[in-house]
């Protein structure tokens, strides 16, 4: 719990001339949920995809479980168990549901994949009734809990969130945040998540306030107070 | 066009031959800039617009017996037609299927020019004495260089223009050219009008200082070769061209001995050059000018 | 002579429809479009030609692994590079014809006749209500076929198949996934150069090949797999049909010179008059 498992320091990223991180750093225990909280434009997608490595970073460090991964191509990452599910474009969209899933599992042994499998399925019920559906043709909802479930069964040690609870409606955030909560519980999975909303204080241990790419607080979330996030970060409440 | 005067120096007979030649593709090259770069319009039928203004001077002034500039002049307005046509035809689509379209239609033409062999010679090809005949060769060489100077300065007159700048805004954003309120097609068909004409132009001087045609000399490689003269000097300068030019034409002079490994080093030539410039066709050009400058001049 | 017409068209449609589904793999999975494949597909016909006094099944193992290596690489070495980099179609375009004036500068240089017809075993003859046909004719449309059911099922039900599904309709989370993408791609294109060799080798040991051959494969090819919707194997094959029945009376009504010049001239026309529908397909296998 103690011991930092993902740590950033001096991590700098510009779109052309602007950019978009400026110098950011903060780390990530073992078995706990972290939230990056933020106004739109703040860099949060920009600061996980870094950390993915679908960002090229101009400057800084990114450690995690022991190995400097900042030159590191994606999939290198990914098989030392990082994993971002991106807040859009996260589902294969003209696969089955089955089948999304399947491929998701690539990288586990054979044994393990069917048990990762089922496992988004008990956490999604709906995902298993609609498992021969075509994907872009489920709700909004049922997209976004399988693009989580896609995350979930890559069986990564971090997974990386943006924006989970984007147009969801406030019943499905809440459904949505018990079960990676659970997830972390039952699992012992670390999970990062960008979030505008909230509702994110109820799960997380930690948050960090991100405003025009640098850190403005990181405290655990007992010691916030829901005012002074909200008041200071969070744009859209419900 | 400080550079070509100076060119007249060479008099001599093969010298003279194959600068002859690097004026006539130069022509070429230029409506490649023109039209591709300049104005953004992704258009690869440039040996089609060529051979049509060379094949149209043959055939009308040695079968009809036309006078011979009046052939020209159609053989040029036909290419400026097939040109227009092209655009026209093909305006709905996406700029990716233009260019194929005018692509296949150079890999067509050649494959037209042998179907329709009793009239155009084929593979065999046809001789024509053409101006030549007229005026005599040196006269004719000198006539080249003059029309191509005139050529190159009308292509740099015009993109001073204010349809110039136009063009250019055109190739840079064209939806927003549109937004703006100005009636691009009008201004594109200009294009395709000015690139057709001078090209089927140079088609019919090509054939009257070369005296001969054929479905060889209009193959599709013809088309990339022209693409490229401009794209290897550097579109971005209006001297590249020239360079390009030079590069395109004298090379192979320089590799007679190993003439069956021209289209290998092309190939791979064209390439390098595409990959060493990695954020398209324009940017970075100067960079790599600046590089192959000193090794050429 | 309708009947006789149309089992050629079959035959000639059969033997396109695999250039065509190359294309449909490389340009549905890498979304490049590659022109250069009919040539490099060609370049191997003509060494299984070279090699085939030698023993007929070395020979055509030769020329289709090598057309696969070709295509990996080059999708390796030089086409993946450039996609990360951004390259658009117009870019792809330019660079692959660039690579088939490569190749069919090889083909000049190394092969000693620029025309070659491959003499493989006929199988015998079948009679199909009074018109006789060549057993071999037969062989190669039902391989054409076989093959791409075989693709497909690969596609449905394998790993690898399902990865390149996920390839294809979503680069960014296959690689997120931890799909090897650039892998999937190097196969992607390799299998495609093979295919069209496959289709090349039939093809010059139906009629011949040329120079000019690999060119009409990979633009012909490239266009019935576009028309027929890239994501759809069957409006492929039938589109290829199709153009091989126009192939076949063309060359009896017009004689091979004018045969390529109708073809070419449909093919121009196709992209001129229906551009919606072209662009309307999806980008998927």
């Amino acid at each position: 719990m103690s011991e930092p498992i993902l740590e950033v320091s001096g991590l700098t990223a510009c779109y052309g001339m602007i950019s978009a991180l400026k110098g950011i750093g903060f780390y990530v225990n073992d078995n706990e949920i972290v939230g990056i909280v933020g106004p739109n434009g703040a860099g949060k997608t920009t600061l996980l995809e870094s950390i993915a490595g679908s960002m090229h970073i101009k400057e800084g460090q990114i450690n995690f479980l022991g190995h400097q991964i900042e030159r590191w191509p994606v999939l290198k990452r990914r098989q030392l168990g990082l994993m971002l599910v991106p807040q859009e474009g996260n589902i294969f969209p003209l696969m089955s549901v089955k089948k999304n899933l399947e491929v998701s599992v690539i990288l586990s042994n054979r044994a393990k994949k069917e048990e990762l499998i089922d496992r988004v399925y008990k956490l999604f019920p709906v995902l298993w009734e609609k498992r021969r559906q075509i994907a872009n043709t489920l709700s909004g909802g049922q997209q976004k809990m399988l693009a989580v479930g896609i995350g979930i069964a890559s069986n990564a040690k971090i997974m990386l969130i943006d924006e989970p609870s984007i147009g969801l409606a406030p019943k499905l955030v809440t459904k949505l945040f018990e079960t990676l909560k659970k997830i972390k519980e039952d699992t012992g999975k670390t999970i990062v998540l960008s979030e505008q909303n909230i509702k994110v204080l109820n799960i997380a241990d930690r948050l960090f306030g991100l405003e025009a790419g640098e850190i403005r607080f990181d405290e655990k979330t007992e010691n916030l107070s829901r005012d002074v996030v909200k008041d200071l970060y969070l744009g859209s409440i419900s | 066009m400080l550079l070509l005067p100076s060119l007249f120096v060479f008099k001599g007979g093969y010298l003279q031959e194959v600068t002859g030649y690097v004026y006539l593709f130069l022509i070429q090259g230029y409506v490649a800039w023109f039209l591709f770069f300049k104005s953004g319009q992704p258009f690869f039928g440039y040996s089609v617009t060529m051979a049509i203004g060379a094949y149209a001077t043959i055939v009308l002034t040695e079968m009809f017996q036309w006078p011979l500039f009046a052939s020209i002049f159609i053989g040029a307005v036909l290419a400026t037609v097939i040109a227009v046509l092209m655009f026209l035809s093909t305006s709905r689509a996406r700029g990716f299927y233009v260019s194929m379209a005018s692509f296949l239609l150079a890999i067509l033409f050649p494959k037209l020019i042998e179907a329709l062999q009793p009239i155009t010679g084929g593979r065999s090809g046809l001789y024509f004495g053409g101006l030549t005949a007229l005026v005599g060769y040196k006269t004719l060489y000198l006539l080249v260089i003059f029309l191509t100077a005139a050529i190159v300065a009308f292509f740099l007159w015009i993109m001073g223009t204010k349809t110039g700048r136009i063009l250019t805004l055109i190739s840079e954003n064209d939806r927003l050219t549109q937004t703006v309120g100005l009636n691009t097609r009008k201004y594109k068909i200009l294009a395709y009008s000015i690139a057709g004409f001078i090209s089927g132009f140079g088609g019919a001087l090509y054939v009257n200082y070369t005296g001969f045609i054929s479905s060889v000399d209009i193959e599709v490689f013809t088309t990339l070769y022209i693409f490229f003269i401009p794209l290897i000097g550097g579109s971005k300068v209006f001297y590249g061209p020239v360079l390009g030019a030079l590069f395109v034409i004298l090379i192979p002079e320089l590799l007679v001995p190993v003439e069956r490994y021209l289209r290998i080093f092309f190939g791979l030539i064209f390439i390098l050059v595409i990959v060493l410039l990695p954020e398209g066709l324009a940017p970075n050009i100067q960079k790599l000018l600046r590089k192959m400058n000193p090794k050429r001049a | 002579m309708i009947l006789n017409g149309i089992i050629t068209g079959l035959i000639m449609g059969g033997i396109l429809s695999l250039p065509v589904l190359g294309v449909a793999v490389i340009y549905g999975i890498t979304g490049i479009p590659n022109f250069a494949i009919g040539v490099i597909g060609v370049f191997g016909g003509f060494l299984t030609w070279y090699f085939l006094s030698f023993n007929m099944g070395i020979a055509i193992l030769v020329g289709v692994v090598f057309c696969f290596a070709i295509g990996y690489i080059i999708q390796r070495i030089l086409l993946t590079p450039i996609s990360e980099r951004g390259g658009d179609s117009t870019l792809f375009f330019i660079i692959t014809v660039s690579l088939g004036f490569v190749f069919e500068g090889l083909m000049r240089a190394i092969f000693p006749r620029p025309s070659i017809s491959l003499a493989l075993p006929r199988i015998g003859t079948i009679n199909i209500a009074g018109v006789t046909v060549e057993g071999f004719k037969i062989f190669a449309l039902l391989f054409a076929l076989g093959t791409l059911v075989i693709i497909r099922l690969l596609e449905e039900h394998t790993e690898i198949g399902k990865s390149w599904q996920a390839t294809s309709q979503n680069l960014k989370l296959a690689k997120l996934i931890g799909i090897k993408t650039n892998r999937v791609f190097s196969i992607a294109s390799g299998i495609g150069c093979a295919l069209a060799c496959v289709g090349a080798i039939f093809w010059g040991s139906l009629y011949n090949l040329n120079l000019m051959t690999g060119w009409d494969l990979g633009f012909l090819g490239f266009i019935i797999a576009v028309v027929g919707g890239i994501g759809n194997i069957w409006g492929g094959i039938i589109s290829a049909l199709i153009m091989g029945m126009v192939m076949s009376f063309s060359g009896y009504l017009l004689g091979g010179m004018w045969q390529s010049v109708i073809l070419y001239f449909i093919v121009i026309l196709v992209l001129i008059v229906a551009p919606k529908g072209i662009l309307g397909s999806e980008r998927s296998l």
